[in-house]
């Protein structure tokens, strides 16, 4: 079982660090892969904690009539079928969707565009992030947090300096996970954004097309993804263990 | 990603053993999805054999052959996916149908209504990637248009510039005028299914632009059953294989 699952990362990463790994990587190809990636998952790890945190703070601390079917509706993506997501998306924001013409007369076009490799990415890969804050958020002593009420604090103060550090580390992994999530996103990408090169084309779909005509540039960006997705992992287990030694 | 469902249905098949007939894995190109399905039951049906199909961009397929995937039967859709692995993995070439390309757009009233509106500014253009052999027919089609000059210089860069998504199977990008995203595609004349036609427009190209696609099948050197693969190639080249093949858009060989 362990040389199951070891085998074909070790494989991955011997052909793709081949010798020819720095020509490649500096490929246009690769390089606007990277790019891409980059700047589309930022952008959806920042949208996550802005609009992410209230959410999952009201989930975690308030109680209302339908909160568990909210809570579980919320989880949905990260079970669903990426494809699937994909065309939800597409049925939902393309120009023949549901908000489609809304949109369209606003100017938005949002189908092909990075910003739809964004909403991609935050359908599939938000809910990491709410899960862990719910969990960071519930995990916080209550009697601390009153303490601070007592000694004058107003509720903002409270949040900021009592509530957010302690939930800090489960935030900080949920981030993680969204963001790696959110750079292997691959169905509902390539569904509702498309791809094109330096637009649309993240890693993965890179990836999916290089394997269409030169290996090369597929090997290479998945060495780097393994490579990733080792440090996403430690890392996260890194945060772990320092909140359990707390 | 693609070899684990066929690993499946190879297992599937090896426990339900039929006499007398074998089991014949075919790889096609994605155009031939309708077509070859088609045939592939009435050829079941002739011979008793059990064909099973992967249609993906020939690209895809060469790709899959390449790093060992093992079938018995290869129909590309042109011949740079087929020749090079011609003598190496697979033992002939035969030329069993042609294709021709067609615009499509989206069936709401839109940008593009001729061959020349391609290149009008603002149009979302979908078109099969540079690799996908739709796409190379397709830039080969736009050269062919640039060079006769007759809708003005720099036709094809013009074009070019409109593409928002270059897909990785010309049905992908048929899909995506039929969901009303992008508002044209180039595609094959065979993709434009009766299913399609309902919610499309048909823009038909100018002959002298238009590329003749040449489908080249093969059986593999690998092939468990040659003797049935054989029967496959041949059974395509057949009146019943070539009649089902037009009524889905395709031309004689």
């Amino acid at each position: 079982m362990t040389a199951f699952l070891l085998l074909p990362t070790l494989v991955l990463l011997q052909r793709g660090l081949s010798a020819s790994f720095l020509e490649t990587l500096r490929s246009p190809a690769v390089l606007d892969a990277l790019r891409v990636s980059l700047w589309t998952t930022g952008v959806t790890v920042l949208l996550t904690v802005l609009a992410g945190t209230p959410v999952a703070y009201l989930l975690a601390r308030r109680d209302f009539p339908g909160r568990a079917v909210l809570d579980t509706l919320l989880d949905l993506p990260v079970v669903l079928p990426p494809v699937v997501a994909g065309l939800g998306l597409l049925l939902t924001f393309g120009r023949s969707g549901l908000l489609g013409p809304g949109l369209e007369l606003a100017g938005v076009s949002l189908a092909f565009s990075p910003a739809a490799v964004v909403l991609a990415q935050l359908f599939t890969a938000a809910p990491f992030y709410l899960r862990a804050a719910k969990a960071g958020f519930g995990a916080v002593d209550r009697d601390v947090e009153r303490a601070a009420l007592t000694d004058g604090a107003g509720r903002w103060q409270a949040f900021r300096h009592v509530t957010w550090p302690l939930a800090f580390p489960f935030l900080l992994e949920g981030l993680v996970l969204t963001w790696a999530r959110a750079l292997g996103e691959f169905g509902a990408t390539i569904l509702f954004a498309g791809s094109l090169q330096g637009r649309t084309r993240t890693i993965t779909l890179t990836i999916y097309g290089a394997l269409e005509s030169d290996l090369g540039p597929a090997l290479v960006l998945s060495a780097v993804m393994v490579t990733f997705a080792f440090a996403v992992l430690l890392t996260v287990r890194v945060l772990a263990a320092r909140r359990a030694g707390q | 990603m693609m070899t684990l469902p066929r690993a499946a249905a190879l297992l599937a098949a090896s426990l339900l053993p039929v006499a007398g007939a074998a089991s014949l894995t075919v790889f096609a190109a994605s155009s031939l999805t309708d077509a070859f399905t088609e045939i592939g039951r009435t050829f079941d049906a002739r011979t008793g054999h059990r064909t099973t199909f992967q249609f993906a961009g020939s690209q895809v397929l060469r790709t899959q052959l390449e790093n060992g995937a093992r079938a018995d039967v290869f129909a590309s859709a042109n011949d740079a996916q087929f020749t090079p692995l011609l003598g190496r993995l697979i033992g002939s070439r035969d030329v069993f149908t042609r294709n021709r390309l067609t615009v499509i757009a989206r069936a709401a009233p839109g940008p593009v209504n001729s061959l020349r509106d391609l290149a009008a500014p603002g149009v979302r253009l979908v078109l099969a990637a540079p690799a996908v052999p739709a796409g190379e027919y397709t830039r080969r089609m736009l050269s062919a248009v640039d060079r006769a000059g007759t809708y003005g210089p720099a036709f094809a860069d013009r074009t070019l510039k409109n593409v928002v998504s270059e897909e990785s199977n010309v049905r992908q990008a048929a899909l995506k005028v039929s969901l009303g995203e992008a508002d044209a595609a180039v595609v094959y004349v065979s993709d434009v299914t009766p299913a399609l036609k309902r919610r499309v427009r048909v823009i038909a190209l100018p002959s002298r632009f238009n590329q003749s696609a040449a489908y080249p099948v093969g059986v593999l050197t690998g092939s468990g059953s040659p003797d049935a693969a054989r029967a496959f190639v041949a059974f395509l080249k057949g009146r019943e294989a070539q009649g089902i093949l037009r009524r889905w858009g395709f031309l004689s060989p």
